[in-house]
């Protein structure tokens, strides 16, 4: 009965009533232009509010150290609406413009791969912060990616739990969505690598109200670690207090959600000891403290992986155009993926063919519901 | 579209002149528009909006027919939608079948879940309905992302292809409109069809439909149907058109979306769908700027929609439309036409209805018990009986609306007692009801002419010149004839039992049942229905009437059956019976 | 057998929830003949306004339940004027659009105050469950089946004995005989839908500490609730408790032994079998024949 997937809406008194008035910067040619897609509106709209804090916050750092190529940077916004033809619509809004020279995308893999056959067709780089695998893998040369993707944080739980832990039997437990699935996946092909498989691989529907037959699944199966992908909080929650119910108590590693805000408040003392792989650690390297300083300075809130992508993604953009000399979408390319040892707020950037900037992840602990920098983990192929 | 108030009064004086000369000018639109859509220079953002509501518009064409043809709800459409998107996108990329082959299967798939979907439940209530679609549309979806092996699951499908001659954006563009021009003409014609006409009395009143020969389950799941098939087309363009699709574009939620796009522009029109369709694109990208705070634009949206039906049933086409008609002349009525010949069957021998031991039980009430009759061929028979004596009741039997606990019915030598009322119909059973059940959207014309369309019906030539002209034979037979083009709702009540009787008079039955002809009518008036019933007497026509008024029972009626707490007391020649001492103590003990 | 015992008691309270919403949906149904497909929204609002008054404003529990549940009763007599009456005259299908206008309505209001995150309601009780041999029972869970046990009887009596119940009964059964006999009918549909909000908010408010406050709470629980319902045998009360307890303990034992991601399918697989070969459900009567 719900609608926030989607945004369509009617309004239809005001919509007669009002018209269109959204007006942006004109000044044509002074400045050199970067256009971002993010959910301003939609279910998504607060953590859109960061990222586009972040990506300011960056702009701001570049054109205070004298812009790109000389002229000052300007960051055009476009309502992604939380939603897939949303991002389509906003992106082609931002493509028809043709002074912009890079771009933006989305936190979410499959806003990416909605807009991916648009970016081709447009041959401009696209920065973006989803974490499918695939999508820096399917021959799309312009899409560059600033979080590491999921077949990292799939290697570095089962790193973790095989090497420091020394757990080997799994349990794998997914969302059947599009970021839970391309995690287990990873996860398992991780595990099957360090000659661990699972001996239970579990996919579970978002929004369940009970997790009971999970529960029970994990604990029949004798797993000894437990290794998830949850997408929402809420899940998480109720899982992880069945978990503790039933008596299951083994050390158990998650997917980012596993150490956000909310899922600490709603599952309090059963997510006690757990671990969970982070891209960005406050104190995980001087790039991500002078960060988090920075952001705390002018947002007044703790910052987060929302904000850290695109703060990273516009400081990069803005050096590799500066190296480049050029507006020229195939040097920029180039200047991008010669990026090596780049210090970002996120980690170390060392792009790859693909596009892929970083290939490492942070563990850190849920120490009785503080958070606490454990280690990194870097891989090098 | 400016041929478009045809919709509204059909005028059959001009039918006369070729159809497509008639239309030419909404097909040189038509091809203006593609013309447009093919040579005009857009931004990318300007023609994504512009694919988007193309095709949506095309599945929401969908849903004027179900929702404001048929009056049956459906909310799957994004799942109908879906099925055309990933038959398009999955054959394209993973097959590798032709752009045209996959188009069609996701039409015929989507079609063939639609009649599935509503076969199985469209015999039931409305709410039913709502309920199967939302659990049915939930269940693709469930399927849409887990079925990794078949969809790609979550991820979506991506890089798919569209025909040869229509590779760029801009012709592919022009050739969905196109599509959306065709789909719009066949749909803004529906309504005149025979199948349009049948859903239009499904939705007035079913029971009527059913009795006049229509077979109300099977134009629901046409309609469904069709409905389904429109989603299937409109999702393989959609798909072409914007080379990725995901399951959460074809959620609950976008079912929703294409409901309210419905209502909004005008469920009974295709131009309402497409101004609908328009508006939600358009809208919300005109009011970003209150999409800041999440829920506040959705929360606008779902009051929108209460008050829409609150105060704009008909949506903003049906409201401008309406507005137009109020000032618009009426249309005048075809012109006079030959005298109205009935040539009822023959087939039986000299008893047209034989009724033996008909029995209907409601639970322990025997409402109906072991009751015979049998009906002569011409002239009138009243059944007559006090107050719940079972006379409608047994009405209800011979017409179907009950199924009997026992007995026999014979129509004419065809036994008829397990057909539906619409097989009783095509049979030569006609009726009216004590209640006037017409066909309240439609002009007096439109509802007798449902009445001639009954299968099986000898007196009516082929074509729609022929239907008009037989139903203004039995609107003047009744004396309305220069009323014919005027809606139901602007006659009087007696008027209106008379277009009630010419309905059934067109479909030239071999018997005519009246349930209670002259309840409410005036002294006048009674004296006008006995003539009428003189008259179609004269023709032959055998009737069976139910009434109260001694006075024209015992004039117009040459045999008479009693019936008293469900069970036959007295049966014979009119006055005979009416001095039979059971009924005289019946009639009197009861009042 | 430990496993089987743990799945039953699971599916059992599960299912006292989808009873209790269900119980809302069959009320107003018998009232009005009309679906309300914001009875999932009921309990969201519910267990919000509970969240507002326990949690925000720091109110005893007791009270703060107190006022939720009032606060449900005026939504009650907001919705019977702003939605229902307005349209009563209309068929089933403009009302039937109404109330998903309203639903979508309600719980985009809620987002928009609350935002999308969920919110935390404590339980009822300190100890968060006992464990009883192999089974562990969650304290939440007993108190939702108890509650569903009280009010089955509570609507036996209330319905049967009392003289409003009676009044309420004769309304749903034949509003114009209702009338006749000088029973305002617009009054016991306002009664049916303040009780019926209530009843739904209850719900809510039950099941808040368990599952979370969130804006999706509702719909998720009112779709399997309204499957319930049709399983049961559409109108009839024992028959939503019965489906709705039946429906929680199939889903359940379905994710175990079949599939855990294809969970929600099975409500609705059920339902549409039901509806292709047992429209009246287990305990209506056939599907009535109208004239």
């Amino acid at each position: 009965m719900k609608l926030t997937r989607r945004d369509f809406a009617a309004g239809i008194v005001a919509g007669i009533a009002a018209p269109h008035i959204i007006s942006s910067a004109r000044a044509q040619g002074a400045t050199l232009k970067i256009g971002m897609c993010a959910p301003v509106t939609g279910p998504a709209a607060e953590s859109g509010g960061y990222a586009v804090k972040g990506a300011k916050l960056a702009l701001e750092a570049v054109n205070k150290a004298g812009g790109i190529l000389g002229k000052q940077g300007e960051l055009i916004v476009e309502d992604d609406q939380t939603t897939n033809p949303g991002i389509v619509l906003a992106f082609s809004k931002l493509a028809a413009n043709a002074e912009i020279v890079g771009f933006l995308g989305s936190i979410r893999s499959t806003q990416v791969h909605a807009m991916a056959p648009d970016v081709i067709k447009l041959g401009k780089p696209v920065m973006i912060g989803g974490t499918d695998p695939n999508l820096t893998h399917m021959g799309n040369k312009w899409l560059f990616r600033f979080r590491p993707n999921d077949s990292y944080s799939g290697r570095v739980i089962a790193e973790y739990g095989v090497s420091t832990l020394g757990k080997k039997k799994w349990a794998v437990l997914h969302s059947t969505d599009a970021f839970g699935t391309a995690g287990g996946k990873a996860l398992t092909a991780a595990l099957e690598k360090l000659g661990a498989p699972p001996v239970l691989d579990q996919g579970y529907a978002n929004q369940s109200q009970d997790f009971t037959p999970v529960v029970l699944a994990i604990k029949q199966s004798g797993a000894d670690i437990l290794g998830s992908y949850f997408t929402f909080e809420n899940d998480l929650g109720i899982f992880a207090r069945q978990l503790r119910q039933l008596g299951v108590n083994i050390p158990w590693v998650g997917s980012p959600s596993i150490v956000n805000i909310t899922a600490l408040k709603l599952a309090g003392p059963a997510l006690y000891n757990t671990y969970g792989v982070a891209d960005y650690a406050e104190d995980s390297s001087e790039g991500s403290k002078a960060f988090g300083k920075l952001y705390r300075d002018a947002v007044k809130v703790a910052p987060d992986n929302q904000s850290s992508w695109t703060y990273d993604a516009i400081t990069v953009l803005s050096a590799a155009i500066n190296k480049a000399g050029s507006t020229d979408p195939d040097k920029i390319r180039d200047a991008i993926l010669a990026i090596k040892k780049f210090p970002g707020a996120e980690g170390e950037y060392n792009f790859d063919q693909n596009g892929d900037g970083l290939h490492g992840y942070n563990i850190v602990k849920n120490d009785k519901g503080n958070i606490t920098f454990d280690k990194h983990i870097e891989f090098n192929d | 579209m400016s041929a478009s108030e045809n919709i509204q009064v059909p005028a059959p004086a001009i039918r006369s002149k070729p159809l497509l000369l008639r239309h030419l000018p909404y097909f040189i639109g038509v091809a203006i528009v593609v013309a447009l859509a093919a040579r005009m220079q857009f931004d990318g953002y300007v023609h994504n909006i512009l694919m988007q509501a193309t095709t949506f518009s095309i599945a929401v064409f969908g849903l004027s027919v179900v929702l404001g043809l048929c009056g049956q709800i459906n909310l799957a459409q994004a799942a109908f939608f879906g099925f055309g998107a990933y038959a398009v996108g999955i054959g394209t990329t993973d097959w590798h079948l032709s752009f045209w082959l996959c188009l069609v299967a996701g039409s015929v798939i989507a079609l063939l879940a639609g009649a599935f979907l509503g076969a199985s439940t469209l015999r039931l209530g409305g709410h039913y309905l709502a309920m199967v679609t939302i659990s049915f549309q939930q269940i693709v979806t469930l399927v849409m992302i887990n079925a990794i092996w078949l969809t790609h699951g979550p991820d979506g499908v991506s890089n798919i292809g569209r025909p040869a001659l229509f590779q760029s954006s801009q012709s592919y563009l022009a050739f969905c409109v196109a599509a959306l021009g065709i789909v719009g003409y066949l749909v803004w014609h529906l309504p005149d069809t025979r199948l349009g006409r049948a859903m239009r009395a499904v939705r007035d009143n079913e029971l009527a439909a059913g009795v006049n020969g229509i077979d109300v389950f099977r134009t629901k799941v046409y309609a469904f149907a069709v409905c389904a098939a429109l989603g299937g087309l409109a999702g393989g363009l959609f798909a072409g058109g914007f080379a990725y699709v995901s399951p959460d574009q074809f959620s609950f939620a976008e079912s929703i979306v294409f409901l309210t796009m419905s209502l909004l522009g005008g469920v009974a029109s295709p131009i309402g769908s497409a101004i609908g369709t328009g508006l939600l694109i358009l809208i919300p990208e005109w009011l970003r700027f209150l999409k800041s705070v999440p829920g506040l634009y959705l929360a606008i949206y779902g009051l929108s929609v209460i008050l829409i039906i609150r105060f704009m049933p008909d949506g903003i086409w049906g409201f401008v439309s309406n507005a137009f008609t109020r000032l618009r002349a009426r249309a005048k009525a075809p012109p006079a036409v030959a005298a109205l010949q009935l040539r009822p069957a023959t087939t039986g021998g000299n008893i047209v209805l034989e009724v033996t031991g008909l029995s209907k039980h409601f639970g322990g009430l025997k409402a109906v018990d072991g009751v015979d009759i049998a009906v002569r061929r011409g002239g009138v028979h009243a059944l007559i009986g006090p107050n719940g004596s079972g006379k409608t009741t047994t009405l209800n039997v011979l017409s179907g609306l009950y199924k009997a606990t026992s007995g026999k019915i014979v129509l004419d030598g065809t036994d008829i007692t397990n057909m539906a009322p619409h097989q009783r119909t095509a049979a030569g059973l006609g009726r009216t009801f004590q209640n006037i059940r017409l066909f309240r959207s439609m002009t007096a014309l439109e509802n007798v002419e449902i009445g001639a369309e009954r299968p099986g019906n000898t007196m009516i030539g082929k074509g729609d010149d022929a239907l008009t002209e037989r139903a203004m034979e039995a609107l003047t037979f009744v004396g309305l004839g220069s009323r014919a083009n005027e809606l139901i709702s602007s006659f009087s009540y007696g008027h209106q039992r008379l277009i009630e009787i010419a309905r059934a008079l067109a479909s030239n039955p071999t018997l005519l049942l009246l349930d209670e002809p002259a309840a409410g009518l005036n002294s006048t008036e009674k004296l006008e229905l006995h003539e009428l019933l003189k008259r179609i007497a004269a023709q032959g026509l055998t009737i069976l009437i139910i009434d109260h008024d001694m006075t024209l029972v015992s004039e117009a009626a040459q045999h008479i059956t009693v019936l008293n707490f469900g069970r036959r007391i007295a049966d014979g020649e009119s006055l005979a019976v009416l001095r039979h001492p059971d009924v005289v103590s019946a009639y009197l003990g009861s009042e | 057998m430990d496993l089987f015992l743990q799945l039953l008691f699971t599916g059992i309270g599960i299912g006292a929830v989808y009873a209790l919403v269900a119980l809302g949906f069959v009320l107003i149904f018998r009232a009005t003949n009309v679906v309300n497909f914001a009875q999932g929204e009921f309990s969201m609002v519910a267990a919000y306004l509970m969240v507002y008054f326990a949690v925000d404003l720091g109110w005893p529990y007791w009270l703060s339940f107190l006022l939720a549940l009032a606060g449900m009763a005026l939504l009650g007599v907001i919705f019977n004027l702003g939605v229902y009456y307005p349209l009563r005259h209309r068929s089933y299908l403009p009302v039937i659009i109404a109330t998903i206008g309203a639903s979508i309505l309600l719980a985009n209001s809620v987002l928009a105050i609350y935002g999308p995150q969920p919110q935390v309601l404590p339980g009822w009780f300190e100890t968060p469950g006992i464990q009883l041999g192999p089974v562990y029972l969650d304290s939440q869970y007993l108190l939702i089946i108890g509650v569903t046990i009280l009010l089955v009887i509570f609507n036996f009596w209330f319905f049967e004995k009392t003289l409003l119940g009676k009044k309420l009964q004769a309304t749903s059964q034949d509003k114009e005989m209702a009338s006749l006999l000088g029973i305002s009918v617009s009054t016991m549909i306002m009664i049916t839908f303040i009780y019926s909000a209530v009843l739904g908010g209850l719900a809510g408010l039950l099941v808040a500490p368990v599952l979370f406050v969130s804006i999706q709470m509702g719909s998720t629980i009112a779709l399997k609730a309204f499957a319930a319902t049709i399983i049961g045998g559409f109108g009839d009360v024992t028959g939503a408790i019965i489906g709705g307890l039946a429906l929680g303990v199939i889903e359940t034992f379905g994710a175990a032994y079949i599939s855990v991601p294809y969970k929600d399918g099975f409500a609705f697989l059920v339902l549409i079998a039901f509806l292709i070969f047992r429209p009246q459900g287990i305990f209506g009567e056939r599907v009535a024949e109208k004239a």
